[in-house]
Order: C-alpha cells, then sequence, then structure tokens
C-alpha cells in the first residue's frame, strides 16, 4: 500500500478495558482471544454481573479455557464451536438491560459476527469494546455470490461458496462485517497470481 | 422561512395554565403531514414588534385539516405566551412556520421509554401516534404539579392504559428515574422533555447505567432569559443593532431584517449560530449546544437564547 495512505473503511481495534459506568458486562472470546479477557480480569472483577462467553481454541489457536476457568469462575461459560457460542450469546440478549457493556476478543471474522448478532438488537457496532487477537486473518465477503469466508490470511483466496478466486480487497463493510473480495481472473479466466499468505 | 397564516378555530382551556390551540390554514388548504416530536414557530404582533416561540404540534400527524399546540402561560414571560393567553381569541390569525423535526423517534429502537415533566408532555402526544401506529413498544412516564395541572392526563390515560404512568408531585408520588432507566431491555431509547433539573436527572442516571449516548434524546427549549440591553455591530451588513432587554439578539436581528436561519428558537439546534469577531465584554450562554471550550471562548454565540453585556460586539452577519 503506498506509503501515507489510510484506508478509513478499516476498523481500529483496541485493548479490552473496563467501562465504568455500566449496570453490567458481557465478554465474548475466542481462541487467543482469552489473553485479552485474562487481562481484563487483572485489571479488576467488576462490582457488576459479568458474564463471559469462551469459544475454545482448537489445534490451529491459542486455548485459555484452564485459565479462564481459574480466574473467572462461574460467570464463565465455554463453548466448543463458534456457532454454540454465538447462538448461546444472542439467546441471551432478550434478558439483558439497557445499560450492559460489549467486549469481544477473536478474528476479525468472529469480531464481526458478534457485531452483527448485536446489531439486531440495536447495539452499535461502535459501543463494542473489540481487541483483535494475534491474527490478522480476514472475513472475506464474494460480492458476486454475497458468501462470507471466515480467517483468510491470504491475498487471494477462493470463496467458500462459489469458487470464484477472489481478491481480498481492504475496503471494509461494517454493515456485513467483511472485506471486500472481488474475482480476480474476471477478464482472463484462469490467470491468477500468486497466492500469498499476508494476512498471517 | 416560509410561513403560513392560520385561523385559530377553537380554544380549549386545558389546566388553569395551559391552553390547547386548534389551528386551520386561513387559505382552507391541507397542512402537510408531520412526524411525531415536530414543532412549529409562530410569529405574534405584539405592539408592532414580532415574537417568535416554538411550540410541539400535538394533533395526530397524519391530521392536516387542523394542527394543534398547546401554550403554557410561563410566569416570566416575555410576552409569548401571555399573548398567546390573553390577546388571541377564537377566529385570531397568527403566522407558523412549516413544522420541523428536532425530537424524532428512533425507528430502530426496540422500545421506548417517554418522559415528559408538566407542559413537556406535548412533544409526545404526536410522537405516541406515531407509536400506536407502528405498534412499538413503549412506556409513558409523566410527572407533573397537581392533579389540575396534569394536563390530557385523562386521555393519555384512556388511550395509553398501563404504559402510562402518572407521578402528582402534591400528592407525593415521585418518579425514581434510575429505577425505570435501570429494568429496560436492550435496544430501548429514552425521550425526555421538562424542565432543566428533570432532563438533567435524566441525562445523568442513563450516564451512570452506562447507557449509550444515542439512546438518550432530549428536548429543552429554553424560554430566552430576558436581561439587559446591549448594542451589537454587524459586519456584513454594516450596521449597528440594539438589543433591549425584553427582546432576544435574534429578534433584535430579525426586526433590523439581517436575522440569521433559526429553527428551534430555544438554544437546542445550533442552526442561528453566529461568529464573534470582537467582543469587549461577557457573552451569556444559555443553550444546550456549543461546547464548553467552545462558550468560553467567546467566539460564538447562539442568538436565540444568549445575550451580552458588552460596548462592542462584532457579528460576522
Ligand atoms: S435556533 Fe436553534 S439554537 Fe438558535
Amino acid at each position: 500500500m503506498e506509503r501515507g495512505y489510510r484506508i478509513r473503511s478499516k476498523p481500529n481495534y483496541e485493548t479490552l478495558v473496563w467501562k465504568e459506568k455500566a449496570s453490567a458486562h458481557v465478554v465474548v472470546a475466542k481462541g487467543a482471544g482469552g489473553m485479552a479477557v485474562l487481562q481484563l480480569f487483572q485489571q479488576m472483577h467488576p462490582v457488576q454481573p459479568v458474564t463471559v462467553f469462551y469459544v475454545r481454541g482448537d489445534s490451529t489457536d491459542k486455548d485459555y479455557s484452564q485459565t479462564l476457568t481459574k480466574l473467572v469462575g462461574d460467570e464463565l461459560q465455554v463453548f466448543d464451536t463458534q456457532m454454540e457460542a454465538l447462538y448461546a450469546f444472542y439467546r441471551r440478549l432478550p434478558d439483558m438491560k439497557m445499560g450492559t457493556r460489549f467486549y469481544v476478543s477473536g478474528t476479525e471474522s468472529f469480531i464481526w459476527s458478534l457485531c452483527k448478532l448485536a446489531a439486531l438488537f440495536d447495539i452499535q457496532e461502535s459501543e463494542i469494546v473489540k481487541q483483535l487477537s494475534n491474527s490478522l486473518s480476514r472475513p472475506v465477503y464474494c460480492v458476486h455470490c454475497k458468501a462470507t469466508t471466515p480467517n483468510v490470511t491470504t491475498n487471494i483466496v477462493a470463496c467458500s461458496k462459489c469458487s470464484r478466486k477472489l481478491f481480498v480487497r481492504d475496503h471494509f463493510s461494517r454493515h456485513l462485517g467483511a472485506y471486500m473480495g472481488l474475482m480476480i481472473d474476471a477478464e482472463n479466466p484462469g490467470e491468477v497470481p500468486a497466492i500469498e499468505e499476508i494476512y498471517p | 422561512m416560509s410561513t403560513v397564516n392560520v385561523r385559530v378555530a377553537a380554544i380549549e382551556q386545558v389546566t388553569p395554565l395551559v391552553k390547547h390551540f386548534t389551528l386551520v390554514r386561513e387559505d382552507g388548504q391541507a397542512f402537510p403531514p408531520f412526524s411525531g416530536g415536530s414543532h412549529v414557530v409562530v410569529a405574534m404582533d405584539i405592539g408592532g414588534r414580532i415574537h417568535r416561540n416554538a411550540y410541539s404540534l400535538m394533533g395526530a400527524p397524519d391530521d392536516t385539516q387542523a394542527y394543534h399546540i398547546s401554550v403554557r402561560r410561563q410566569e416570566r414571560s416575555r410576552g409569548g405566551s401571555a399573548y398567546m393567553h390573553d390577546n388571541v381569541a377564537e377566529g385570531s390569525v397568527l403566522q407558523i412556520t412549516m413544522p420541523v423535526n428536532l425530537f424524532q423517534l428512533i425507528r430502530m429502537g426496540r422500545k421506548h421509554v417517554l418522559i415528559a415533566g408538566g407542559i413537556g408532555i406535548t412533544p409526545f402526544m404526536s410522537q405516541l401516534h406515531d407509536l400506536k401506529r407502528n405498534g412499538f413498544e413503549y412506556e409513558l412516564h409523566y410527572a407533573f404539579r397537581s392533579p389540575e395541572h396534569g394536563a390530557f392526563s385523562a386521555q393519555l390515560k384512556s388511550e395509553c392504559g398501563e404504559r402510562a404512568h402518572f407521578y402528582i408531585d402534591s400528592l407525593g408520588q415521585q418518579l425514581d428515574i434510575p429505577a425505570v432507566l435501570s429494568r429496560q431491555p436492550l435496544g430501548t431509547h429514552v425521550y425526555v422533555c421538562g424542565p432543566a433539573p428533570m432532563v438533567n436527572a435524566v441525562l445523568e442516571a442513563a450516564r451512570e447505567l452506562g447507557w449509550p449516548e444515542n439512546h438518550v434524546h432530549s428536548e429543552q427549549f429554553t424560554a430566552p432569559p430576558m436581561g439587559d440591553a446591549f448594542k451589537v455591530q454587524l459586519a456584513k451588513s454594516n450596521m449597528e443593532v440594539e438589543v433591549t432587554a425584553d427582546m432576544t439578539l435574534l429578534e433584535a436581528l430579525e426586526t433590523a431584517g439581517v436575522g440569521p436561519d433559526s429553527l428551534c428558537r430555544g438554544g437546542a439546534c445550533g442552526r442561528c449560530e453566529l461568529d464573534v469577531l470582537e467582543l469587549d465584554g461577557e457573552i451569556f450562554h444559555h443553550d444546550h449546544y456549543l461546547s464548553d471550550a467552545e462558550k468560553s471562548s467567546g467566539k460564538k454565540i447562539l442568538p436565540c437564547v444568549s445575550r451580552a453585556r458588552c460596548t462592542h460586539m462584532l457579528l460576522d452577519i
């Protein structure tokens, strides 16, 4: 990318820090994102009710579930898959009250899947504190078939639904929670440049 | 600003201090429909001088035959509300602007909590029409001084049923704002209109409970305070205007034919903002719009509510 040039649509991530004014806290993390949760509890254990949803890391990801269990106690719920965790989170939303603060840490795919669910309850993503765990992998939205391919680490990826070879752009849609992917060999079918890992 | 002449078709004394005016167009045409929470500005010719006050529209937003406003007689009125009460009769002709909405319902909201104090009930009268028509989830909390001062409370009780809650000060009934806000589900928006202490209490409670700012909406039209007379100089129109004790700077500029745009006329919207180029005294900011830094810089003024004590103030107009 050209030096000094900044793509405004690209989200910025922060470090999870408890919000002081709150009625309750809900923390959602996946795999390596568990470290951000451990750091949160290093800051303090808030007086308000806390709920932590954690997706156990798999073979390719770090797993902090044991340490978290010790540190957080019964306010922690551990899940084996992202699906289960997000579903459990979503089912709890109707019982949550205004003033609940939200924190999420994980890959960009995970963060934005959560933001999309929260948006259904009129919680804006700008209200959710987000920390990127140690991966730059991206969710990629196929502008042709409208499917999103999660955790993409390469400059070019085959769409998980239509298999078109997509070039991963820097343009991010908050609404879709993904980077735009455009078919790279539309003009000259089969002509695909070298695929490299650039979002490790 | 485009205005239309209206005739007062009916006047109803709603409480000892509040009158309800039904307005129809003088030319017999229909009004435009509006959205709940809108207001109009009424221009009154008081002894040759034009007073302009903003009033919320209260009727059904799709009623294009008549507009409805309610006016509370203000104790320390500069004349506007007293004029509406004492000089306006059925058949009187007034001028109003087209509706403007600075207090809109957030349609994305999953629930709406309306908190009104006294005459602050008026913008909610039209919003309630919108809420009911759309089948939105809502609660109304309405606090007033004593039973005879609860304007429209009987109507609200029958129309809103269990969703309406009344708090009558003289009977010792207190509205517990933090309690109301702490039991609201995610996706709730709160709207408050009433006296400054009530508005501030709602803003403060919401902040303490951790509500995001964009879920908290308030309307607080300050009645422009009176003060001492002062003079201003105008850079672009190259003239001097005297602001007498009983008129606002905005009214003085309008009288001189150089009035800036205005919407709320209550220090809420910022539309009338003017740049202050030179100043040898002090500005009394009465608005809820400028930031503290802007206020103390002395470089901006909202002429609809703010005044000054100075011998020289050069405005960029
Ligand atoms: S007209 Fe709205 S602030 Fe002056």
